[in-house]
């Protein structure tokens, strides 16, 4: 998370004008909080770390997921205009890949979901009207893809879940069931077709400094 | 057009002068930005205590909507003398009347004020959302 910080703040080699795309898998698994949220808004706390994004929205059990934060100017393609057409573009763009997969995923709009629980204080608990559906495990429309974005600066960074299999802290929700690898491969040649620079690249010693600052504040548990 | 008798910054928000004080709000484009026209997606505004003393351009809350957080920044330098917390409990108010009932906090300024060269007028900041 702090690195994803570093990302907002553009502490790359190209600084504000730095394009970053990145894929997370968590071991072990935390949970993050929403940026505006405290530990007691959660019913259930789960086990493991706990950090903080600086993405708002509700808290997120990062298990048997693929995390992506993408960073970037606000004058960017994927990210200009209003926040709702830019989610409408990183999440159509999954949505293809995701079709590839053989999985057919849409925009919630107004659908009443199986996996809302709002008083748990978790993120896939409740849902906004571009977040992606899909039927769950007991065929009832459910969350499986959760964003969040946070503007600061002249620049955009958007976090973003992809559930791959059930979670006991996120009941209900929608999952892909395929490794993170097969989503990752689906979805990069998307996002090369929309023009996103998929470049790879090492963390900056700047991005690296950010970090190492951050840890000082924090003792994982 | 926008209202003409303040001052706008390329980050959204607005400024306008009050006697020896100014007062500081965002402006519609924002809100729209944040929510599309759906009011209820403001969900949440954090907005400093008085006495904070702000450089120009210096993050002085954020605002939260059901997809986004973003940071609001001060027009002007100067110390902050009031905020308007009804904002924080009745999110509405910014939809509903962004320029006058939605305004977040009065500044008394220290430096050139509405004078800066950075602030846009409401042509300016026209043709700024428009490009």
């Amino acid at each position: 998370m702090a690195l994803d910080e570093a990302h907002l703040l553009g502490l790359g080699p190209l600084g504000q004008e730095d394009r970053v795309l990145r894929f997370t898998t968590w071991s072990p698994a935390g949970t993050s909080l929403g940026y505006f949220q405290k530990l007691t808004d959660l019913t259930q706390l789960p086990e493991g770390p706990i950090v903080r994004r600086q993405t708002g929205g509700g808290a997120i059990h990062h298990a048997d997921e693929l995390t992506f934060s993408f960073a970037a100017p606000d004058s960017d393609p994927l990210y200009s205009g209003p926040v709702a057409e830019s989610y409408t573009r990183i999440h159509g763009l999954l949505s293809a890949a995701l079709r590839d997969l053989g999985l057919e995923s849409e925009p919630r709009a107004e659908q009443t979901l199986a996996s809302e629980h709002p008083d748990s204080g978790m993120c896939f608990a409740k849902s906004s009207r571009f977040d992606l559906i899909w039927p769950n495990g007991d065929g009832r429309p459910a969350k499986g893809v959760g964003s969040a974005q946070r503007r600061r600066g002249g620049r955009v960074l958007h976090h973003g879940s992809i559930k791959l299999r059930a979670d006991p802290y996120e009941r209900d929700v929608a999952v892909v069931e395929r490794d993170a690898r097969a989503i990752l491969d689906a979805w990069l040649p998307h996002l090369g077709r929309a023009q996103v620079a998929l470049e790879e690249s090492a963390i900056s010693p700047a991005e690296l400094a950010h970090c190492r600052a951050r840890a000082e504040h924090f003792t994982l548990r | 057009m926008r209202p003409d008798d303040r001052k706008y910054t390329k980050t959204h928000e607005w400024v306008k002068q009050d006697g020896d004080t100014v007062v500081v709000g965002i402006t519609d484009h924002a809100i729209e930005a944040l929510c599309s026209g759906n009011v209820g997606d403001l969900v949440y505004c954090d907005l400093p205590a008085a006495g904070r003393t702000l450089d120009a351009g210096e993050t002085f809350g954020e605002i939260e909507s059901v997809k986004a957080v973003s940071d609001l920044n001060a027009p002007v330098a100067g110390e902050i003398i009031e905020t308007n917390a009804a904002i924080e409990d009745h999110l509405e108010i910014l939809s509903d009347d962004p320029w006058n009932k939605g305004w977040m906090i009065r500044i008394k300024p220290s430096g050139k004020g509405l004078d800066d060269a950075s602030l846009m007028d409401a042509e300016a900041y026209e043709a700024h959302t428009a490009s």
